[in-house]
């Protein structure tokens, strides 16, 4: 089951302008949006997609209060889509959409949707550290810092976090149906799950709670390093919006991550620079405490220089 | 009892709220509503997990204005009561700033 990653999650909600405001603030393109709803792509076109919650055509939730209404994944070439549904099929409905698609719903009452990957490749160098010894330097006179005036996007979008009732059941589905791989544990909580086909540390992450938590925690689109995340993130906030969480960096997976309130019913985050693995890879599995949540936590300060008239205790009072 | 002034009381608004941060913490930490004419003050802080509320400056109320929500969860509350009618906090009440109208109009929190 070659599942290349999340590419498109849509959302139902009450204030489509307001959300798609958000959308746009947060860095994504807006393509074919109207009053009733769009789509917001990133870089290679993934996307998140939001409508009104009243319109019919959304599949259902997977419980009151959730505002996901579906999780697109990719797959490699249409065999794949033949196998999945051929799989599905044996304990559950499975529709064809028109697009050429297939939708189906998980053992944690999720609406899912697979189809032939519609990732467009494209070619944008990461952040690079110029870093005496290393190997990998940017280009002489090219500049690390990004300006006011540039633009910054999202690239890709990365993984979402769910909230299940029976995070067993839940992850058998995801490894035992689907091909899903564990890459790393926290203990009592839930498991990062890697489709076969990809690389990134996870596309999901399950949470065991109680009923009512049932629906998403958080969702995240890549940036192009840290430098990119936390430009956009303080512009973010320099808009008005309310962060929750970061900028840190995670240990599992070792994203940089700043998470934000959203109006989806969870947190939108925005990351970078997560880690690679393949099977050889061995899973972990720790404690879920905050000292192995991140390697460190930051905090969101307005700017300050030193230089007179500042506060007798500097920047740290 | 110390009377803090937060605003005009007439700037906020029929089902509209803003938020305040009156120690200069850097973000806001209280908010107050406007529901059938009376304004309420609430600590911003969701009682599922203390986290700040709003989805941007002064979001704290749904499309319509007749919840006031938690952008963290999605948590709504009632206006009237503060009381948590969905989401991770159900049951659970949001914490009431006590406040006041003074001579000149201004909306005042009361701080012991």
């Amino acid at each position: 089951m070659r599942i290349t990653g999340l590419e498109t999650l849509l959302f139902g909600l009450d204030d489509v302008a307001g959300a798609a405001r958000y959308l746009t603030d947060y860095g994504l393109e807006p393509a074919r949006v109207s009053e009733t709803g769009g789509r917001f792509e990133a870089i290679d076109g993934t996307a998140v997609v939001i409508a009104h919650q009243g319109d019919p055509r959304l599949p259902a939730p997977p419980a009151p209060g959730c505002r996901l209404r579906k999780t697109v994944m990719g797959v490699a070439e249409a065999s794949v889509l033949d196998a999945i549904e051929a799989e599905l099929r044996r304990d559950r409905e499975v529709k064809r959409l028109p697009d050429g698609s297939i939708e189906s719903v998980d053992d944690s009452g999720f609406a899912i949707g697979f189809q032939v990957s519609i990732r467009k490749p494209f070619s944008l160098a990461g952040e690079i550290s110029n870093a005496p010894g290393g190997s990998v330097f940017r280009p002489v006179n090219h500049l690390g810092a990004i300006g006011p005036d540039a633009a910054v996007r999202p690239r890709s979008l990365s993984h979402i976090v769910y909230f299940v009732p029976d995070v067993l059941k839940a992850e058998a589905f995801y490894v035992n149906r689907l091909g899903f791989r564990c890459t790393d544990r926290f203990a009592n909580v839930g498991p990062f799950l890697q489709p076969g086909g990809s690389l990134d540390h996870h596309s999901h992450f399950l949470i065991g709670a109680p009923p009512f938590m049932h629906g998403v925690e958080h969702f995240t689109f890549h940036f192009g390093g840290p430098t990119a995340m936390m430009t956009n993130g303080y512009r973010f906030i320099d808009k008005g919006y309310q962060a929750f969480w970061g900028p840190g960096r995670h240990i599992l997976g070792s994203n940089w991550f700043w998470y934000f309130n959203s109006p989806f019913a969870c947190h939108m985050e925005m990351d970078a620079d997560m880690d690679l693995h393949d099977a050889s890879w061995t899973p972990r599995v720790v404690d879920l405490k905050a000292d192995n949540s991140q390697t460190f936590l930051l905090k969101f300060r307005k700017k300050w220089m030193p230089g007179p008239g500042i506060p007798e205790n500097g920047d740290y009072a | 009892m110390r009377a803090v002034p937060l605003c005009p009381v007439d700037a906020i608004a029929e089902g509209a709220a803003r938020g305040f941060d009156p120690d200069d913490d850097g973000q806001d930490t209280l908010f107050a509503v406007r529901t059938d004419g009376v304004v309420r003050v609430w600590r911003d802080a969701c009682p599922h997990a203390g986290a700040a509320m709003a989805l941007r400056k002064d979001g704290y109320l749904n499309a319509a204005g007749t919840r006031i929500v938690c952008h963290a969860h999605g948590a709504e509350f009632l206006p009237e009561s503060g009381h948590c009618v969905q989401g991770p906090c159900l049951g659970r009440r949001l914490k009431p700033v006590a406040s006041d109208v003074n001579a000149a109009g201004q909306l005042c929190v009361l701080i012991p």
